[in-house]
């Protein structure tokens, strides 16, 4: 199931040195690739190799593009996030650890599968066929990745993984501005499904709940998108929200492995359990954005409550989207308030310098209210090696600001990212299923 | 599914020999005849049922009407998949407000659902006197239509599955009996008549896949240790919000599984 199923031309493209000044989406995913070779944790076998840098001159299909499925760490964390996102949250109906473990085997087993591409499967005609054939008679993967999380209810007296789950680990609780609708929150299990195309996604979705019917429900599911500017300058621009802001300068930058170690991943001796060691803490949070009211909102107010000008994405004490904000020169924040979002957010203090994430965000569009106003808005996911010094910590700051009046987070939870499957014959979950041996 | 069938007295109709299944047509004449008898048992006593039911309530009987509505529609929910044949019959005598663009308040919601809504949303015994005239007239009329069914295997064995997709659809989420809290009964019914089906085909599958034939039944036996639970003394259900959650969950493994199960009998006998 490692085994490229496509003849190899098919897969490469202009080698760097021949690429303009933007690296193409291809080198990207190399380099996540090499994210997860160079971050090794000890004690770990070797990331999958990663393909040779350089290839003859070839056009690529994107439909056959891919990410790498085995690493130290899952894909679809510090890779660039495509064009379209998919959230689900699932009840797990495995009865016992047994079955649990095999769960997290067939995931496994489908992602690997689904996330390289090849044949679908078929049966005779008298029987209903195994895959949706949403993709067509060949999978194309799309550059799909298909991320594992595990809810704070896995580690409840089902399975006896009490004592085995993450320290930070706990039920997302309503902050003072929430709305929460318990439809919409929680889950045994998240995934992350990413990839170019809305229909690999839900092809993924599908397969997965076809191959676990007696072993997992859906319990909610949101799909989301970028825009396609960001996206094809491979992550290299910041995304404008449904508010018309960018959002998310300030991310730290995911292709410095030495940063991620810091940032995201559960590093050995840090309090984490082994098991956790290569995963990360994952906050999903469904936020509606009041975007009429926003709409008839002055634009110095808008820019105010942000902290960023409009149109260019600077801090409105600079120029430049990433000119760094000096708020020590601006004590009384009559630049930038200091109750604006960035500001609170992330106050660039000594004191604050522990509570950095990794932002990944989509946005979201589904429907209409009674009163015809749309919802709309992001789905906040964010990626962090201590939950509390990471999301918690910074929602808390920015607990009573200007913002919250637009804004309304309804959904979402707190997950733990499993470390990855660091090879053929390993599985997500494996760390975990055997600690609790 | 919802077609209309021909109405082509009693005969059986065989299905081609398939490539892939030894299954020979004649072994399926016994159980089609069978199911035919299990069918026509159930439209007899959806009739008499419905008789009562429309009885209490012209004597404006609320609470009598009100216990007979569960036990009325068991014999309908039992035989789901040859009463969907007859679409017209299967919008008017089992339509929800959903089916409807003004729900409770359209014209076209008639049938079980009206006299449900009546009954128990609105205490309105006299109000459900006019449906339960039409639902009697449309009973009756399935009961003569089913008599002159030819019933095809495909029907009959395609039938297990269509029951299941029913409870897995509505049934397991509380959806159809809103008003009364009945879904345990037609969630049941459902069960046993796709049971009934599996039952009469179950030495044919057991001789082309035995390990289909055991999963199915394990998991029969699985959705039926839970719905025992709630089990009242008179031979009910307790109401859907008694459910437990955790016992909702226990469903929801065996009902998919049996779901996607069901599906390849077909196949599995070859029937085309």
């Amino acid at each position: 199931m490692s085994r490229c199923p496509f003849p190899h031309h098919l897969f490469t493209r202009k080698s760097e040195k021949e690429e303009p000044s933007l690296p193409s989406r291809r080198a990207l995913f190399r380099g996540a690739a090499a994210v997860g070779g160079t971050a090794m944790i000890a004690g770990l076998a070797p990331a999958y190799a990663a393909e040779p840098a350089t290839a003859p001159e070839q056009p690529v299909d994107p439909a056959l593009e891919t990410v790498p499925f085995y690493g130290v760490h899952q894909a679809g964390i510090v890779n660039p996030a495509p064009a379209a996102g998919m959230f689900v949250s699932f009840n797990v109906l495995a009865e016992d650890r047994k079955e649990l473990d095999e769960l997290f085997r067939t995931l496994t087993d489908r992602f690997a599968f689904l996330t390289q591409g090849g044949p679908a499967a078929t049966a005779p005609e008298a029987f209903p066929p195994p895959d949706s054939g949403l993709l067509g008679p060949n999978v194309t993967p799309h550059g799909l990745t298909a991320t594992l999380a595990v809810g704070t209810s896995l580690f409840d007296e089902r399975f006896g993984l009490a004592p085995l789950k993450p320290r930070r680990l706990q039920p997302m609780t309503a902050f003072p501005n929430d709305k929460l609708d318990a439809d919409w929150c929680h889950g045994d299990l998240l995934v992350q499904f990413c990839s170019e195309s809305a229909e690999a996604n839900l092809h993924a979705l599908r397969d997965i709940i076809k191959h676990t019917p007696s072993l997992l429900m859906v319990r909610w599911k949101q799909d989301g998108f970028l825009p396609q500017s960001t996206v094809r300058a491979g992550g290299r621009t910041t995304p404008r929200n449904l508010l018309g802001f960018k959002d998310g300068t300030g991310n730290p930058d995911a292709s410095d492995p030495a940063l991620m170690d810091r940032i995201v991943w559960v590093q050995p001796d840090s309090g984490e359990p082994d098991w956790a060691v290569g995963g990360s803490y994952q906050a999903v949070r469904i936020i509606r954005m009041l975007v009429e009211q926003w709409d008839r909102t002055p634009l110095i107010e808008q820019e105010k409550i942000f902290g960023r000008n409009k149109a260019t994405g600077a801090p409105l004490d600079g120029t430049d989207e990433h000119d760094l904000p000096a708020y020590g020169a601006d004590p009384k924040g009559l630049k930038i308030p200091l109750d604006s979002h960035i500001r609170l957010a992330n106050p660039r203090t000594p004191e604050t310098e522990g509570n950095l994430m990794l932002r990944r965000p989509y946005s979201y569009s589904r429907g209409v209210n009674r009163a015809g106003q749309l919802d709309m808005g992001l789905i906040f996911n964010c990626f962090q090696a201590d939950l509390e010094r990471g999301f918690i910590t910074v929602q808390k700051r920015l607990d009573g600001e200007p913002l919250e009046e637009y804004v309304k987070p309804t959904g979402g939870g707190y997950f733990f990212a499993l470390p990855g499957a660091t090879g053929p014959g390993r599985y997500l979950g494996q760390s975990l299923m055997e600690a609790a041996a | 599914m919802k077609k209309l069938a021909a109405l082509a007295g009693f005969a059986i109709l065989l299905a081609a020999p398939s490539a892939e299944a030894a299954t020979n047509p004649l072994d399926l004449v016994g159980p089609v005849s069978d199911y035919k008898i299990y069918v026509s048992q159930h439209v007899d006593d959806l009739v008499s049922r419905t008789q009562q039911l429309v009885d209490a309530i012209k004597a404006g009987n609320l609470e009598k009407a009100k216990g007979l509505y569960a036990t009325t529609r068991v014999p309908y929910e039992a035989i789901e998949p040859i009463a969907e044949l007859f679409s017209d019959l299967d919008s008017a005598i089992d339509s929800r407000a959903d089916d409807h663009e003004k729900k409770e308040a359209d014209p076209g919601f008639i049938g079980f659902h009206r006299i449900e809504y009546l009954l128990f949303a609105k205490g309105d015994a006299a109000g459900a006197v006019p449906f339960a005239d039409q639902l009697l007239e449309n009973v009756k009329a399935l009961q003569t239509r089913i008599a002159g069914l030819a019933v095809e295997p495909k029907v009959m064995v395609g039938g297990a599955a269509g029951l299941i997709e029913e409870v897995a659809a509505s049934k397991i989420s509380g959806e159809e009996d809103r008003y009364s809290g009945t879904d345990l009964y037609d969630f049941k019914a459902n069960m046993d008549g796709a049971e009934k089906i599996v039952e009469l085909v179950d030495p044919l599958v057991k001789k082309e896949d035995p390990a289909l034939a055991d999963k199915i039944a394990g998991n029969f036996k699985t959705v039926d240790e839970v719905l025992a639970k709630y089990r009242t003394a008179d031979g009910g259900f307790e109401t859907y919000d008694k459910l437990a959650e955790p016992d909702r969950l226990k469903l929801q493994g065996p009902i998919t599984e049996l779901a996607e199960d069901l599906a390849k009998l077909t196949g599995t006998l070859g029937i085309e």
